[in-house]
């Protein structure tokens, strides 16, 4: 199925595999319902939208998302797709600094091609990735991640992806996490968004204390049928104890997850209510 | 080694935050992850940082790790034989 995506977006004109999703949409939204819930509860709870409109931010969710999809498939097919970098500039700026740094991911827009475009001169950048992918999607990022210099440190078993993530930030390079997911750690930590508290992975925030170097938030959004634009933002720590340092970068974490997804509340591709503790 | 092991279990317990433990409730042979303490990943970064800044041991490698932070007890034993401070 995805090896056929990519042969069909090598042949075809990506508006027409948009067209038909347009028309899948509505049925994905069926079958989906768990999703679907969750996604109209955003809109409604979060955005405060009415009815209708949450009804079709859902619609519009579905259709972005399946975008985001396809342009993943898009990228490892060749096709190009325009970027608007213009906050490329602090990475580039904390690429220049010694030291290394944290990037933090989300299922926001695009992430995964920001990855591809994001200039990071004199530094490795690093992917924390969920190790149970389908082969096609990993050997896609592995196809594209080899072109642009990007390796990934899949999360197992034996806790080999600390180690690595350890070292990468002893020699100074740059190490991107999930940071609105719980997974492989339990542990959490609880920050307001979106008017109400919400729990966030521990993981990246604590790895930042601990390793006490510097936390970004990127966010790649879709703008249109080609369009992205890069979103980098820096976290900010304060507090004395541990505790209260990893909360406070998990909060500013919050801020700007909020902040974007204002901008851009279609694109926000939690499907599960978030908000549940 | 027995001053050792308590030395470690205050520095364990402040490292990872285990408020209200003392270092008695911790069993020298107990594992520390899993079951025993019940650790996870995120404590292993802070016990291999632990190694590095307080006794000079640079763990890279996982499987040695594994065997390292079995307890407590086999961590004092590695520190014993291998720090450099």
């Amino acid at each position: 199925m995805q090896r056929s995506l990519i042969v069909l977006m090598k042949v075809l004109p990506r508006v027409v595999l948009y067209g038909v999703m347009a028309l899948v949409v509505p049925f994905y939204m069926l079958i989906n319902r768990a999703g679907y819930r969750a996604t109209y509860r955003f809109f409604r709870e979060r955005m405060g939208y009415g009815p209708l409109r949450s009804f079709a931010g859902v619609y519009a969710n579905h259709f972005v998302f399946g975008g985001v999809i396809l342009d993943r498939f898009a990228m490892y097919a060749g096709k190009t797709f325009r970027f608007d970098n213009a906050e490329n500039d602090l990475i580039m700026e904390k690429s220049a600094e010694p030291g290394g740094f944290i990037v933090s991911s989300s299922h926001v827009g695009n992430y995964e091609l920001a990855g591809y475009t994001l200039h990071c001169s004199g530094k490795s950048l690093s992917a924390l990735v969920f190790a149970g992918e389908k082969k096609t999607v990993m050997d896609g990022r592995r196809k594209m991640f080899s072109e642009t210099g990007i390796s990934m440190i899949p999360l197992m078993e034996d806790m080999s992806h600390i180690y690595e993530i350890n070292r990468l930030l002893d020699e100074g390079q740059i190490v991107s996490m999930p940071c609105d997911r719980i997974f492989g750690s339990a542990k959490f930590v609880e920050a307001p968004f979106f008017g109400e508290t919400a729990r966030f992975p521990m993981g990246p925030f604590s790895i930042a204390v601990t390793k006490g170097v510097p936390m970004i938030a990127v966010f790649s959004m879709k703008t249109s049928l080609k369009g992205y634009r890069l979103h980098a933002r820096p976290l900010g720590m304060s507090g004395v104890t541990r505790a209260e340092k990893v909360a406070s970068l998990a909060a500013s974490y919050a801020r700007e997850l909020e902040d974007v997804l204002r901008t851009y509340p279609c694109q926000w591709f939690n499907y599960f209510d978030f908000w549940k503790k | 080694m027995e001053e050792l092991i308590n030395k470690l279990k205050l520095e364990i317990i402040d490292a990872l935050n285990l408020d209200g433990m003392t270092p008695e409730e911790i069993e020298d042979e107990a594992p520390l992850f899993g079951e025993g303490l019940g650790l996870d990943s995120i404590d292993a970064l802070e016990l291999i940082v632990l190694m590095e800044k307080n006794y000079g041991i640079k763990l890279a490698n996982p499987a040695d790790g594994k065997k390292i932070f079995s307890s407590v007890k086999t961590m004092a034993e590695y520190i014993a034989a291998n720090r450099s401070k």
